[in-house]
């Protein structure tokens, strides 16, 4: 029984990952990045190749993460000379190369995808359990990392970015520069999720990080709420549960999904907890009452 | 050999080309990437086996489908695209998520409605191939190049000779000074997908008849490939678009013969769009009109 | 610190939303009478899961589906196994290897099921497999072909040929019956294809013939146009078509159209009502390697055939017929051993012989629990599957000879 719960809650953590850092590319610096499962099956494949060749799981970790973010910085720099739109597009191809290259090459396992080796924890074989923990750490840490981004000059770039680039530029901001350290920081987190992903499978396959996947991430960021941290928890929460919750109704699945979806972008396209949408509103009414300020100031 | 190789790549892209130009019609006006012009696709090529099935009649198989279509389009645009554009600060990816779910739901409602099983046109044409010195051309390729012309000619009629055509092209320049002319810039956006999805349909129907067999999953490499196609050839830009498709078409059927990539045919078009982005920021056919 | 409470809060929400949903279905379990026992009113429960609703394998997973209800019904009506009735605990993975996951986490714990039939492809059935294991249920998989399936432990049987039988088994026919020289390989590009078309080459040259083309094609891409063009220039005297139905159907088609009047041998994946739907009159003369003989007198089979297509109104295919046998194998060690001890049931399945199915005698299991059946050839002839030949030639159809 924990072993179910703990399967769902580190499928969950790991996707909350995911959705944290894609956040970062297309909340925060507004770039359209259609193809993260990519950088997540470049952190996967790459943390599998490593552990398979004899290294420790807890080097192969940071090494994942490195190597991701370097592909995430060659996107960034390419991403400099193409306009969004092609960027949206761009992405999509590149996520639907690396998928053709997982499998078709031989060093990825083909076809025939790529087992990995459980890590082991203080002498003990991982299981769903520490997987859930340790991915919880890393989201705990990703989260630290994202509120004080946001109160550093990057975030603030971000900010001007994200709002007028040509305005932000004019003031000196260094676009550019901050447009790839957003890539980087988005692309590196995903590949961690990526090593800690195909260790708790124990099996990788390309179809793992399918367009598909990239949608289904970035439909929990927006379902959640773009530009803030806890609206892609709450997607990935939402849409991670979802699916058992609803066990009886997994027919109709991809059309809930679907309608979802729909519905939320066209009525609530800040996302059920983002900056002004209803249920945010509705929060500080409540809290408004349950704590009237004295006139002083409240705390955030 | 390499003709018969040529011809087969220009029936495919002719294919490419009839099934993008939605996309790039309704990018030219809204500006934004419709992945759920795959669906009028798909449901074009099983409204289309319907009727065939019930009527046997091919004209009134592909009436009925791209006027169905195109009402689809239009009632979509109505009540969830132009909504959504309308509000302030809209991030690009936000029309394009709608435009998956919409996606979502269709294919899903296809298999649910019409079963996950493939179905059969069965449409016999009077000759079953034509052979031409050691050339061998299929008639249902001829009725793609022919079906592919006479859409373009019907296209290229109502943009240059029409009063909606020319109301479609100063609105796709610039919709808020269109507008501000006086311009009916909501009949030319209800044309965009009036024609995006019907001549979608049609491609869908036309695929169905190809290879004899339409399943859920018909519309699904359609949705992407497409977006590629679209941004090669300038997007907004139809017959840039018509370009693009024969070019992929072509560049398919050659790699996929004559080298040996790893890459399956279907991810060409995209390897093919960021080589062509790399050097060439602004695609391969420049947009027709830049905002 | 607002923040990190948020974060805090909605983890541990997770985790109550969790125990509250899987908390319900393991009382509904318990009250329902899990059956480690043996107690002769408790259900049988089978555990399944099937690719149902995502489009691309959506017929196979109905397909599945509808054979599991099927071999259900059928035992159930006869009086159930050993008086007691059999329940089918199913779901859909929807092809995601994460969801198969959670599916069999699910099953092993909450479920408490008694063995499990895996109806779906080789990913969620490769994922699934060790969480089974580790759990001590039985599983078989009954059409899923991924050398790695079985050697997740000893509790992991596979009801299908694996590649090496079935691609081998095609070429000895290619060399010996066909009298093939030259043979083009057109193949999917998923591990389906590919392991055939090895072990198929394989023998073929090792047996005289030599493969002058060898093209794999992504499951989603329907064209082959250009491919039976560039072969229509290579003087084949064969075709081996190593892909599913759709790809099958539109190989044979296109070979007819373009002119290429060669055999075509396709495998069990093209084994599909849909194949005859599509190809039509082209299909006739298409010989396949499979599992099923359409023609065999056993009376089980037929029955199987006659009750599918009352039922569906469809033709049973490969997919099916071997979910159908996977429940008849597990039916067969119930009977025997009764619920309760897996260890018992493995044994029992290990040491099962000459075992009728409606996809032929299952002959024994090797040791590493892999199916030992022989191949049939069928043509299909006005417009059907019939029986042409078997491959019975214990040196190939026996997977540990590879």
């Amino acid at each position: 029984m924990t072993n179910y719960l703990f399967s769902i809650a580190s499928n969950v953590a790991i996707f909350s990952i995911l959705a944290l850092s894609l956040n970062i590319i297309t909340g925060y610096a507004g770039q359209a990045m259609m193809g993260h499962a990519a950088f997540f099956g470049i952190g996967a494949y790459s943390a599998a190749l490593l552990t398979n060749a004899g290294l420790n799981f807890w080097l192969a970790l940071p090494a994942c993460l490195i190597i991701a973010g370097i592909c995430g910085a060659i996107l960034g720099i390419a991403s400099l000379r193409v306009q969004n739109d092609f960027l949206a597009i761009t992405t999509i191809g590149l996520n639907f190369v690396m998928v053709a290259l997982f499998n078709n090459l031989e060093i990825f396992g083909g076809s025939l995808g790529l087992a990995t080796k459980k890590p082991y924890l203080f002498g003990q074989r991982m299981g769903n359990r520490e997987f859930f923990f340790l991915a919880v750490l890393v989201v705990i840490a990703v989260c630290f990392l994202i509120v004080k981004m946001r109160r550093s000059w990057f975030g603030i770039a971000l900010a001007a970015i994200n709002n007028d680039e040509k305005a932000a530029s004019s003031f000196g901001v260094n676009v550019s520069q901050y447009k790839i350290l957003s890539f980087i920081l988005g692309t590196a987190i995903a590949g961690l999720a990526g090593g800690i992903y195909s260790h708790r499978m124990g099996f990788i396959f390309s179809s793992d990080f399918a367009f598909v996947i990239s949608i289904q991430i970035l439909s929990m960021v927006v379902v959640g709420g773009l530009g803030t941290i806890r609206g892609p928890l709450m997607g990935a929460i939402l849409l991670g549960v979802a699916p058992e919750l609803l066990r009886s109704a997994s027919d109709y699945r991809n059309l809930l999904y679907g309608g979802l979806l729909v519905l939320m972008v066209r009525f609530m396209p800040e996302g059920l907890l983002g900056d002004g949408s209803p249920l945010m509103r509705a929060f500080a009414k409540i809290r408004v009452s349950l704590f009237p300020k004295k006139g002083g100031q409240s705390h955030g | 050999m390499i003709t018969q190789q040529l011809i087969n790549g220009l029936m495919i892209g002719s294919l490419y080309a009839l099934t993008a130009l939605g996309a790039t019609l309704i990018y030219g006006i809204l500006r934004i990437l419709d992945i759920a012009n795959a669906a009028a696709y798909l449901i074009g090529a099983y409204v289309g086996w319907y009727i065939y099935l019930s009527t046997g009649n091919i004209i009134l198989t592909f009436l009925g489908a791209i006027l169905l279509a195109g009402g689809l389009g239009v009632l979509l645009q109505k009540t969830v695209y132009s909504p959504i554009l309308a509000k302030p600060q809209v991030i690009a990816i936000i029309p394009l998520v709608a435009s998956v779910g919409l996606f979502t739901i269709s294919n899903d409602l296809v298999r649910l409605i019409a079963g996950p099983g493939t179905k059969a046109y069965n449409f016999s044409f009077p000759v079953e191939s034509y052979r031409i010195g050691g050339l061998v051309i299929l008639p249902s390729w001829i009725l793609i190049f022919a079906l592919t012309a006479t859409l373009l000619l019907i296209l290229w009629f109502i943009l240059n000779k029409t009063k909606l055509g020319l109301a479609w092209r100063a609105t796709a320049q610039d919709s808020e000074i269109a507008k501000a002319v006086g311009v009916d810039t909501s009949s030319a956006m209800a044309l965009s997908y009036v024609l995006g999805y019907g001549f979608a349909a049609a491609a869908g129907i036309m695929v169905g008849i190809l290879y004899n067999s339409i399943t859920p999953a018909l519309g699904e490499v359609p949705s992407y490939k497409m977006l590629a196609i679209i941004v090669l050839g300038g997007l907004g830009n139809p017959f840039g678009t018509v370009i693009a498709g024969i070019f992929i078409g072509l560049t398919e059927v050659l790699a996929s013969v004559y080298t040996q990539i790893p890459i399956p045919k279907d991810a060409i078009a995209f390897v093919v769009l960021i080589i062509v982005l790399l050097i060439k920021p602004s695609g391969l056919i420049s947009q027709k009109n830049k905002t | 610190m607002k923040k990190l409470l948020g974060v805090l809060m909605t983890l541990s929400l997770l985790m109550s939303v969790t125990a509250c949903a899987s908390g319900g279905s393991a009382a509904g379990a318990a009250s329902s009478g899990g059956s480690s026992g043996g107690d002769s009113n408790t259900p049988i429960r089978i555990g399944f899961f099937t690719p149902e609703s995502a489009a691309a394998a959506a017929a196979d997973g109905q397909s599945a589906r509808q054979s599991a209800e099927l071999a259900v019904k059928i035992a159930n009506d006869a009086g159930g196994i050993n008086g007691r009735k059999v329940e089918l605990v199913a779901y859909d993975d929807g092809l995601d290897n994460t969801q198969a996951a959670n599916i069999a986490e699910k099953l092993s714990t909450a479920d408490k099921v008694d063995a499990v039939v895996s109806g779906s492809y080789s990913g969620p059935t490769r994922v699934a497999a060790p969480i089974f294991q580790d759990a001590g249920i039985v599983m078989v998989a009954a059409y899923a072909i991924h050398p790695d399936v079985v050697n997740a432990g000893d509790f992991i049987f596979s009801q299908s040929f694996p590649g090496s039988v079935q691609g081998t088994a095609g070429a000895k026919f290619a060399v010996e019956n066909l009298k093939a020289k030259k043979i083009a390989i057109i193949g999917v590009d998923l591990d389906f294809g590919k392991e055939l078309s090895k072990y198929f080459k394989s023998y073929a040259e090792a047996n005289g013939a030599k493969i002058v083309s060898e093209d794999y094609v992504a499951m989603s891409d329907n064209d082959f146009t250009s491919i039976i063009s560039k072969i229509k220039n290579l003087n084949v005297d064969m075709i081996y078509s190593a892909n599913y139905y759709a790809h099958a159907s539109e190989v044979v088609r296109q070979a007819a159209l373009q002119g290429l009047k060669v055999p075509v041998l396709g495998t069990e994946g093209a084994d599909s009502w849909q194949l005859l739907q599509t190809a039509g009159e082209y299909a006739n003369g298409l010989y396949i390697t499979t599992n099923m003989n359409r023609d065999d007198k056993l009376e089980s089979t037929q029955k199987y055939i006659e009750e599918y297509e009352a039922a569906y109104k469809m033709q049973p295919d490969m997919v099916g017929a071997s979910v159908y046998d996977a429940f008849q194998v597990l039916f067969a060690g119930f009977e025997s051993v009764g619920t309760g001890d897996s260890a018992a049931l493995r044994d029992y399945i290990s040491s099962m012989k000459d075992f009728e199915t409606v996809t032929g005698k299952l002959l024994y299991y090797t040791k590493s629990r892999s199916a030992v059946k022989t191949v049939q050839i069928q043509q299909v002839q006005e417009g059907a599957f019939h029986g042409f030949a078997v491959i019975d030639d214990s040196k190939i159809i026996d997977p540990t000879n590879y």
